[in-house]
């Protein structure tokens, strides 16, 4: 408990002197991972602790934003609240409509609540432009952040602040909420609804305001990103930005708490560093949930907590050989899948193809990729991911074998009866 | 005979042309130990769910300690005073038990939409959950996940679930189905020392629980009560012997 702690303090020093060590574009970027790993722990309270999956949470998202907006354009575009708590009207917009939301949803459970919400998200993206008054039309709103309690709001720096600043007290509020009556009968409801029920609970209620709860918590999400972007657009009401919070928090891991931000920040982050590099970046995020959920359906968390389960049971110096070979087979295989997708979307691009035509009939101009020039048809194109697969290969076999034979030395409790019995997690 | 805590009249339920319960009529005294027993397809688990709220009768008048209770909400029911176990465990399997029990516990303490206090904190549920537990001889199991109990104790969480509420009548759905001799007989004794000062309503099929057990037995057949009374006079009663006890099958 108290190593959590320290380690908590830290990541909080560190965010908050992020802002002296980036650059304005990299603030940005945390800005947004800021706001995407907030997002997904919102959802998360209704997907992994109440088991009630989702496909339509960016409704309550842009509704928090658009309240924001309609909030900051009032009196005259004085506002109506000062800037640093118009957060508040994203939350009150996003409860409101969760709760009507929640309350036609969670009539029904699983695959039809599933459906239910994501109707809801796809009339609101469909009307939405129809509503010129409400939601701008095509164009949206845009508004200016006013200054308050002596600050501008002008630089990106007093932004980053105020972003953090929400962001932690919202998920201190998330991790609270995990540990009062309602939150553990969140999980009562992920586990046996109809239990429940026969315990004497109205499910029903429990539900909405869980689910109401969860849309508070997308809507200061929403609302944050409307006070970084100083605008809204119907958009925000796409289905690419339900479909996100799902993959990150699932890539994250569901069953920490913290697991869902650290996934969204991480495919924020790379979103943001890689899409400039390569159009394929959907294609490697679609591989990377892919992955995630057939080899670690508990998410990056889950792989941190195996690994240090790990390193408790056998010592830090035992496993390190194997997590240094896992990480380096990854990093082949990623290298070697890098590769290969990046030839291959240039070779099959329009501009190849005109080159090739250029060229005549029998030749192949070479591709310029990671400063090099490859010959299609050039031997060390095709040795260079080979190598790396059969490199990856062999270290995932070195440190298969180096976990077996610790286990040989050392018989292991059974799988995930260690830490899932612990009290003090959170789901 | 004491005032009837549970009683039921003349109740009918059919789904679609098949009627399952063709008119019941039973009457359970406060603080009686009532057993319902009859062969397979007699109903008894139907009649279980319709005095628990999980079906709506299609005819006939349940009544909990006066008041109606047929066709209202499980919920309703159970905080009326009516608490119930399934035939096929039913607890959150992925939880700690003393999560289990303290889901059970809260409910009483109206908890329900609680979000301004912690759950940690709470004294009296964390007192009356423990307490549970020891009553049910699982308090050294408490930080142990629900799902990974042996059978027997599972059904001893069952059977702390169900207590939780401090209800006037609990219904049992067949405890020791799956259970070994020893664990027949342990539990036998569990649900004799818990269940003193309210009533109980038991399915179940080992006769030998049934007759130490049950103050009063009622034989449940095709849907229709065709004697009750005393294990004794159950016993002696050449219709149920015929019926159920595997003398010579009717006709």
């Amino acid at each position: 408990m108290k190593v959590r702690m320290v380690l908590l303090a830290a990541g909080v020093c560190v965010l908050a002197a992020a802002p002296l060590l980036l650059s304005d574009g990299l603030v940005n970027a945390a800005i947004s991972m800021l706001i995407a790993a907030l997002f997904a722990c919102a959802y998360n309270l209704l997907c992994g602790q109440a088991g009630m999956l989702s496909f339509g949470h960016s409704a309550y998202f842009g509704v928090g934003a658009f309240a924001t907006i309609h909030a900051m354009n009032a009196v005259d575009g004085a506002g109506l609240l000062p800037t640093p708590l118009m957060p508040l009207a994203g939350a009150l917009g996003g409860l409101l409509f969760g709760f009507a939301a929640g309350w036609f949803s969670t009539q029904r459970t699983g695959a039809y609540f599933a459906m239910i919400t994501l109707a809801i998200a796809e009339l609101l993206h469909a009307i939405a432009p129809q509503l010129k008054g409400v939601f701008g039309g095509e164009a949206g709103i845009s508004s200016m952040r006013m200054p308050a309690w002596g600050w501008d709001f002008g630089s990106t720096t007093e932004v980053y602040y105020l972003t953090l600043a929400w962001v932690l007290a919202s998920l201190a509020g998330l991790y609270l909420l995990t540990r009062t009556p309602l939150g553990r009968l969140a999980l009562g409801i992920r586990e046996n609804s109809h239990r429940l029920r026969f315990l004497g609970y109205e499910v029903h209620r429990v539900s909405v305001l869980i689910f109401a709860l969860s849309g508070m918590f997308s809507g200061i999400a929403g609302s944050l990103q409307v006070l970084s972007n100083e605008s809204a657009n119907y958009v925000m009401f796409d289905t690419s930005l339900s479909a996100a919070v799902v993959l990150n928090t699932y890539i994250g891991g569901v069953h920490a708490f913290l697991g869902p931000a650290l996934g969204a920040a991480l495919v924020t982050f790379f979103g943001y560093a890689v899409s400039d590099l390569t159009q394929s970046w959907l294609l490697y995020q679609g591989v990377l949930f892919v992955l995630v959920i057939m080899f670690m359906p508990t998410g990056l968390a889950g792989l941190l907590d195996l690994a240090c389960g790990s390193a408790r049971r056998y010592g830090a110096r035992a496993v390190a050989p194997a997590a240094g070979l896992y990480v380096l087979a990854g990093g082949a295989y990623a290298a070697a899948l890098v590769f290969l997708t990046e030839l291959l979307q240039r070779l099959f691009s329009q501009d190849y193809r005109s080159l090739a035509q250029a060229a005549g009939a029998g030749h192949w101009p070479p591709v310029r990729m990671f400063g090099h020039d490859w010959t299609p048809l050039g031997t060390w194109t095709w040795v260079a991911p080979a190598a790396l697969i059969v490199a990856g290969w062999l270290c995932w076999r070195a440190a298969t074998a180096v976990v077996r034979r610790l286990q040989e030395a050392a018989p292991a409790v059974p799988a995930g009866a260690a830490g899932m019995a612990s009290p003090g997690r959170t789901a | 005979m004491s005032a009837a805590i549970l009683s039921l009249a003349d109740v009918h339920k059919s789904f679609g042309p098949v009627e399952i319960i063709r008119g019941v009529s039973l009457t359970v005294g406060a603080n009686e130990r009532h057993a319902v027993i009859g062969p397979n397809g007699a109903g008894k688990s139907t009649l279980f769910h319709l005095i628990s709220g999980q079906l709506r009768p299609s005819a006939g008048g349940i009544f909990l300690a006066g008041e109606p209770i047929a066709g209202h909400s499980p919920q309703a029911v159970n905080r009326l005073g009516l608490a119930r176990s399934f035939q096929i465990t039913n607890i959150f399997p992925r939880l700690s038990v003393f999560e289990n029990i303290r889901l059970a516990v809260m409910r009483s303490h109206g908890l329900q939409y609680c979000f301004w206090q912690w759950v940690d904190r709470n004294r009296r549920v964390r007192e009356q959950s423990e307490a549970l537990l020891e009553s049910v001889r699982l308090g050294h199991r408490a930080g142990a996940v629900a799902g990974e109990l042996s059978y027997s104790e599972q059904r001893s969480l069952e059977i702390a679930m169900t207590l939780a509420s401090d209800p006037r009548i609990i219904l049992l759905d067949e405890p020791m189905a799956g259970m070994s001799r020893e664990e027949t007989q342990y539990t036998t004794a569990l649900i004799r020392e818990v269940t003193q000062g309210r009533a109980l309503l038991i399915v179940e099929h080992d006769m030998e629980v049934v007759f130490s057990l049950s103050e009063r037995v009622s034989v449940l057949v095709y849907g229709r009560i065709i004697a009750s009374g005393t294990p004794g006079e159950i016993r002696g009663n050449a219709q149920v012997r015929e019926a159920y006890l595997g003398e010579e099958a009717t006709a």
